[in-house]
């Protein structure tokens, strides 16, 4: 095999690659803005005794979820109560924070997996990752760092990976 | 020439109209009931206490139709503007606002009238508030002392008008469906021999209540004049007198303590499910961790009953240092079954004895009347010894549950009573004979005697 054929066949690896990263970083981070809208929305039928809806008023509760712009939530309830409780994060900068997350994984999303302005969308993912890591280390998530790490190892390789990047809409940047 | 009609107020209306009330219950077709919420239907509501529990009773009955909330009351200024703003955020309109209970009763044309006072002024507010002609939901404790209950029950059958304790469990379709159909129809437990309840409630819910604006508590004089002071036996600086403001549950001339506080409730299920009184009570109570109050922090006592299907016994437990042991719950214990039953859904079990007829149980679930959750599990292990154990019962579960706020379906039942569409489910006069045996509790853990109840005892 020549050395032409060797590298055709070296740069089509990378270039999958490039492309699997660009579909799991883009789908990660969709999906996550994406939940950040859900919701569960329950439904009460009356509970049915010998056939008929009972006297009483008993009611089965069916749950299912929702998605909806009022039920978007950027931080979880459960955390933001706790980095309200931090004093290295200001409030304004908490409420900003809440109201953006949402939709600026989704556009991340988006133009990493369509191949927009693919580096400064990694790049922006990125950082988006290491506030996310800044506030999990003040109220001591451990686990969610580690796991915020593996995410940025991932936008890393696929940064160093960016001259293979194929079937982009906007290459530039 | 100009023609006016004579100006009555719609009180004076309805107190003169007796000739008119005739003709009305006369022609029930004519005068049928319009349908709920309809503006004429309204039911104009005042608040009398402004405070925790008031908060719980309004979010309760926010979504109910018709209520139209025209004033609230009370010695706290913060807490009526708290209550008029949350009406007009809600409802957008301001109703009037306060500080004196009889000044809102005269000034205001009021069909109903909640009272979550505390339990040292329940029986003064509905009874002023029944003479002035207004419908009363109080919440329980009807009062600290049996003989305020009795004025409660005195008013209202002087005046004719509603008087509703804040029971809510009799309103509430768990309840009620247990009673009637798993219990009575179904006859699910055999013959209930035992009954055990408890409402254990954590170190942590149990401290005193400070109030972060101190600024906002009222003064000496007004916590004087509203008899904050009341069983003292010395002169109280304002922070002592605004201790008992805030924390009335603790003192005994205020309340009857956590018996009453929290054991009210489940001690009520007891007598209503049994459908008796217990003739006797014995009690043991101590002050074992928050030795500076006047009421015991732990009570435990045992009520005998003679039931139409014989004699039972119930043990009652309200701990205030502990949440463990499986919350709040009144456990019917039957020769063929237990119900378990709570408020929460969570603390709700069924289980059929070993012995219990199989068909009729499986029957009920096919019916829908019980969902069956496991068969019984023997817990084995090398420390059983097979001697010593029973067959483990089978689990089963209520077939539904409660869709709304617990309280609201007892806010529901007085609504639809004040429009004459149905009976109260605890009227003043019946929660006093389940209330009655509750006052001797404290008394018979202080004395370490048995009392034997007698008419004086329980009458209402």
């Amino acid at each position: 095999m020549s050395s032409k054929e060797n590298n055709c066949s070296n740069d089509l690896g990378l270039s999958l690659g490039m492309i699997t990263l660009r579909v799991w970083l883009g789908i990660r981070a969709i999906q996550t803005g994406v939940e950040k809208f859900a919701g569960t929305k329950s439904m009460d039928t009356a509970v049915k005794i010998d056939g008929a809806p009972n006297a009483y008023g008993l009611t089965e509760t069916t749950t299912g979820k929702v998605y909806a712009l009022s039920n978007y939530n950027g931080v979880p309830a459960p955390l933001m109560d706790k980095f309200s409780n931090e004093p290295l994060i200001p409030s304004w900068g908490l409420s900003l924070y809440d109201t953006i997350l949402g939709p600026v994984l989704i556009i991340l999303g988006l133009t990493v997996l369509l191949g927009i302005a693919t580096r400064f969308s990694l790049f922006f993912m990125g950082l988006v990752y290491t506030s996310l890591t800044f506030g999990l280390i003040l109220i001591k998530q451990d686990a969610g760092v580690a796991w915020l790490g593996i995410h940025m190892i991932m936008v890393v390789m696929a940064l160093a990976l960016a001259k293979y990047n194929k079937f982009a809409i906007l290459k530039k940047w | 020439m100009k023609f006016e009609l004579p100006r009555l107020s719609r009180r004076e209306f309805l107190s003169k109209s007796t000739l008119g009330a005739g003709l009305v219950l006369g022609a029930p077709s004519i005068l049928k009931a319009k349908e709920p919420g309809a503006p004429s239907d309204d039911i104009r509501v005042g608040f009398i206490g402004c405070g925790k529990q008031h908060e719980v009773l309004f979010n309760a009955m926010v979504n109910i139709p018709g209520l139209h909330y025209v004033a609230a009351c009370d010695i706290m200024k913060t807490r009526s503007k708290g209550t008029a703003g949350r009406i007009y955020k809600r409802f957008g309109n301001k109703p009037n606002m306060y500080t004196s209970a009889e000044e809102m009763l005269d000034k205001e044309e009021l069909d109903a009238v909640f009272i979550s006072t505390p339990d040292f002024w329940h029986a003064p507010h509905t009874v002023m508030a029944l003479e002035a002609g207004c419908h009363v939901y109080c919440e329980k404790m009807m009062s600290n002392t049996i003989e305020g209950a009795r004025s409660m029950v005195a008013a209202m059958d002087r005046t004719g008008k509603l008087c509703q304790i804040g029971h809510q469990r009799r309103s509430n379709p768990r309840y009620l469906f247990t009673l009637n159909e798993l219990i009575h129809k179904e006859k699910l437990c055999g013959q209930i021999i035992n009954i055990n309840g408890q409402w254990n409630r954590a170190l942590s819910s149990s401290q005193d209540i400070v109030y972060g604006k101190p600024d906002h508590l009222p003064k000496a004089d007004i916590l004087r004049e509203f008899g904050f002071n009341t069983g003292a036996d010395k002169t109280l600086t304002e922070e002592e007198l605004r201790h008992r403001f805030l924390n009335w549950r603790f003192y005994t001339a205020l309340s009857g303590g956590p018996i009453s506080d929290l054991g009210a409730h489940q001690i009520d299920i007891f007598n209503w499910y049994l459908g008796a009184q217990p003739k006797s009570v014995m009690a043991s109570g101590g002050r074992s961790y928050f030795k500076g109050r006047e009421h015991f922090d732990n009570v435990m006592c045992i009520f005998d009953y003679d039931t139409p299907a014989g004699s039972a016994r119930a043990f009652y437990q309200v701990l205030t240092t502990t949440s463990s042991g499986g919350g709040y719950y009144e456990s019917f214990m039957g020769t063929e079954g237990t119900i378990e039953i709570s408020e929460r859904e969570a603390y709700t079990n069924i289980y059929k004895e070993s012995g219990a007829d199989s068909a009729k149980w499986d029957k009920a679930v096919s019916r829908g009347l019980l969902k069956k959750e496991a068969a019984g599990q023997a817990a084995g292990g090398a420390d059983a010894i097979a001697s010593y154990e029973s067959a483990p019962p089978d689990k089963y579960a209520l077939p539904g549950g409660l869709s709304k706020q617990p309280h609201t379906p007892h806010i529901e039942n007085f609504c639809a009573a004040v429009r004459g569409e149905a009976k109260l489910t605890c009227d003043a006069r019946h929660a006093l004979e389940s209330e009655a045996p509750i006052y001797w509790v404290n008394p018979a853990a202080n004395s370490n005697q048995i009392i034997n109840f007698t008419d004086e005892h329980l009458h209402a």
